[in-house]
């Protein structure tokens, strides 16, 4: 039997057979998980940008679906209002670009002057752990908070650590400048464009 | 593998220590210097790919009356590539964080050469219990390779272990960055194996 020439290729489309189905059942069971992840770390991601990102995962979820609400931007694409009772109480902006290894994703928060920083949320980053991923930390994100853009020159700056900040300055991390450079350029970009697409006029905030 | 089968302590043994896949075949490398920076990371690498080796080489072993052996490689691939997707579908699904900091790392477990190493010169001509054995042995020997590597490496480069500061490394140790930076990975291994033949020499000639 093993030896007749039908067999290898019969064997063959057995297993794979055999694998490929266990395969699909297991993804088709396990995407529906997958995607929620994505979307959930979207969404801590958002909170986080208004320091609202403490909880369990039902909870963080009913707090974004509760409190923000998505709208398009011309121009820009969209962005997420904080809203309380009714009334505009902040804004999280979404940014992506290239990091040092792969895109950083992730949102910064306003509040509803459109100038003071509240905060930054990360989803998505593949930064050297231990240096650039530092970026995630809270101690490098709250360092935003408060913080207010400037209108000519570049918004917002990251200064090497031991300097003293101004009001739109924030400390980099030491020994990732690739990463410190990288991000204060997608915060910029950001920025900017999303300033513009306001400032157009058809825009109707 | 031929002549006498071995007893499941030499083969615990072999896999461990005296013909460990990383310091003694030199196997695995890709990964060993990858997802050494952070020892939960690694860790997590250890379990995926010690449960990868152990059912491969069980599944191996458990069809090599039926394997024809022209296709056997064929027939390997296809088993580890499959049980390496369940693991990054586990992980996809339950714990996001821990697949997005492997990264492609979890995926490329598939082309370890230990597994197939394993599966090529033990499972596929010994009994299934025997090859689940080596196949965990394997995985172990690796596993403890790595930790040995990724301890040092976040303890130097970063101060902290399994992301808990360590006193002293936190406050008066001066990070040094190079060792959670590739070339860290490098400089550990090299020592690694280095200390661990030097042992295995001074035994030999005793």
């Amino acid at each position: 039997m093993k030896e007749r020439l039908f067999f290898p290729p019969v064997y063959m489309f057995i297993v794979t057979t055999v694998y490929g189905g266990v395969l699909i059942g297991l993804g088709t069971w396990a995407n529906p998980r997958i995607e929620a992840n994505q979307q959930f770390a979207f969404e801590r991601a958002v909170l986080a940008s208004h320091g609202l990102d403490q909880g369990s995962t039902a909870q963080l979820h009913q707090r974004f679906q509760d409190r923000f609400k998505e709208v398009e931007q011309p121009g820009f694409g969209t962005v997420y209002v904080l809203q309380e009772d009714g009334q505009t109480t902040g804004y999280a902006v979404p940014f992506e670009g290239r990091g040092f290894w792969a895109p950083i994703r992730g949102v910064i928060g306003f509040e509803p002057d459109r100038q003071t920083v509240t905060g930054l949320g990360f989803y998505d980053q593949s930064e050297t752990p231990g240096l650039g991923a530092e970026i995630v930390k809270p101690y490098f994100r709250n360092a935003f908070d408060g913080k207010v853009i400037q209108s000519n020159g570049r918004p917002l700056r990251l200064v090497p650590p031991g300097q003293s900040t101004a009001d739109n300055e924030v400390h980099a991390i030491t020994g990732a400048t690739q990463t410190s450079t990288r991000l204060e350029d997608i915060l910029n970009d950001a920025i900017r464009r999303w300033q513009a697409a306001q400032d157009a006029p058809e825009a109707t905030p | 593998m031929n002549g006498t089968p071995k007893t499941s302590r030499a083969i615990l043994l072999d896999g461990l220590w005296h013909d460990n896949p990383v310091f003694r075949q030199i196997l695995g490398i890709c990964s060993t210097l990858a997802v050494t920076n952070q020892v939960l990371n690694t860790t997590v690498m250890c379990v995926s790919l010690t449960l990868v080796t152990a059912a491969s080489c069980l599944t191996v072993s458990l069809l090599r009356h039926w394997t024809p052996r022209n296709i056997r490689m064929m027939v390997q691939t296809l088993i580890i590539a499959s049980y390496v997707i369940v693991v990054d579908i586990l992980l996809k699904a339950y714990w996001p964080q821990m697949s997005k900091n492997l990264g492609p790392y979890v995926g490329l477990i598939i082309t370890n050469c230990i597994i197939m190493g394993r599966c090529e010169a033990f499972a596929g001509s010994n009994r299934p219990l025997p090859s689940l054995l080596d196949g965990l042995a394997c995985g172990l020997g690796y596993s403890l390779v790595l930790l040995v590597i990724a301890v040092p490496r976040e303890l130097m480069g970063m101060g902290t272990i399994l992301g808990y500061p360590v006193p002293y490394f936190v406050d008066i140790w001066d990070p040094w960055v190079i060792m959670v930076m590739p070339p860290g990975a490098f400089f550990t291994l090299a020592c690694v194996i280095w200390v661990a033949r030097g042992l295995q020499a001074r035994k030999e000639s005793t």
